[in-house]
């Protein structure tokens, strides 16, 4: 499965992508994690907080090719991806492991994925490095074999996609 | 003197670890601390208290390798309604692997946003297996630090600080393993129930 989970809509997928699937997490209500650890120790795997977050984990897990599309703020993803990708630790089991050499939490179902990050927004060199620094503690955690990280300004990410649907419908 | 007001920009604030590493930030600090907590109707009242103090000490767990959206909400409406003198912001971060240097992407964050908006940047205390540490013997050295991070903030001679627990990496995965199988059998969960691979 190829999913794009983006903050924003995305003129490219009003056309017909019959193999892609398309989140905008813009027109969802998705509430922030609580912190609650539910999903590790009450309702293993599912979040206690019933809204459309839950519609979206269990696909961000099941797909093997995904790109997040997200504004970035400080260094990091802007509120709505990053509310969602809080909201996404349901994927994971509370138990660590080794990987790498580090600590991490051992994944449920989670399909290895291949992922491309574009990140939007006037962003500067220092922010790009702390963002690049982020994703590759994201890979760790979210299961990427590979990733790429791509900037761009806001007005420039319709046709960023665009290239990256390209590439992945070839 | 200076004064320090904490921060607590946990999403579980009443209940979270971060309000006990907050409390005993203030056992130790000689300053006079007043402790805060980030909710969703007070940010503008927060910023404006800020002018008050000399420093600033946010206190948050790791969430999803970054700082928690509570926080970066919070930043959000700061950025918008800067103090007109600004205290010093250190931090204090605890995730829950052994690593203490898993948060430092969180740092770098704080640090960008204090240089982008003219905040000076004081001390960083990073807090490795911090889910559990405190309810260990392996609490003294933890107390230990804070001890000098407290300090580094008082006589205004910043630096960065960590701590995590003093054992092998396996070794902490089996006692993790332990403490969130007791967690989950709390609330009636086995550790095979709480192992399941399925997704909802």
């Amino acid at each position: 499965m190829k999913l794009v989970l983006s903050d924003r809509n995305l003129d490219v997928f009003q056309e017909h992508h019959p193999t892609f699937d398309f989140i905008d997490l813009s027109k969802l209500q998705i509430s922030n994690c609580v912190g609650c650890f539910g999903c590790w120790t009450k309702t293993p795997g599912k979040c206690v907080i019933r809204d459309d977050a839950v519609n979206v984990y269990p696909r961000i897990a099941a797909s093997d090719r995904i790109m997040y599309v997200s504004k970035l703020q400080y260094g990091g993803y802007d509120t709505v991806m990053k509310t969602m990708l809080e909201r996404s630790i349901p994927v994971q089991q509370a138990f660590i492991r080794l990987l790498h050499g580090e600590t991490h939490h051992i994944q449920r179902n989670v399909v290895p994925k291949e992922a491309v990050i574009i990140g939007y927004g006037n962003t500067s060199s220092e922010e790009k490095q702390i963002f690049r620094h982020l994703v590759e503690r994201n890979a760790k955690n979210m299961c990427f074999e590979r990733y790429q990280v791509k900037f761009v300004a806001e007005n420039e990410v319709e046709q960023a996609v665009r290239n990256e649907v390209a590439v992945w419908e070839t | 003197m200076g004064n320090v007001m904490i921060i607590n920009a946990s999403p579980r604030a009443p209940k979270s670890n971060s309000k006990e590493y907050a409390k005993l930030f203030a056992q130790y600090c000689q300053l006079q601390t007043e402790y805060c907590e980030v909710k969703k109707s007070n940010h503008l009242e927060l910023c404006h208290m800020m002018a008050g103090f000399s420093d600033v000490l946010f206190v948050f767990p790791l969430y999803a390798d970054s700082i928690p959206v509570t926080l970066l909400n919070f930043l959000k409406t700061l950025e918008a309604n800067l103090p007109q003198t600004k205290p010093t912001i250190s931090v204090m971060i605890n995730c829950g692997f052994i690593e203490p240097q898993q948060n430092d992407t969180a740092v770098a964050m704080l640090q960008l946003f204090c240089r982008k908006n003219g905040f000076p940047f004081g001390s960083a205390f990073k807090i490795g297996s911090g889910e559990a540490i405190l309810t260990t013997p392996f609490r003294i050295f933890l107390k230990a630090k804070m001890k000098k991070f407290s300090t580094s903030i008082q006589n205004r001679k910043y630096g960065t600080f960590q701590v995590t627990m003093p054992i092998s990496k396996r070794m902490f995965i089996a006692a993790s393993s332990s403490y969130w199988e007791n967690y989950g059998k709390k609330h009636g969960i086995s550790k095979e129930e709480m192992s399941t691979m399925q997704i909802e």
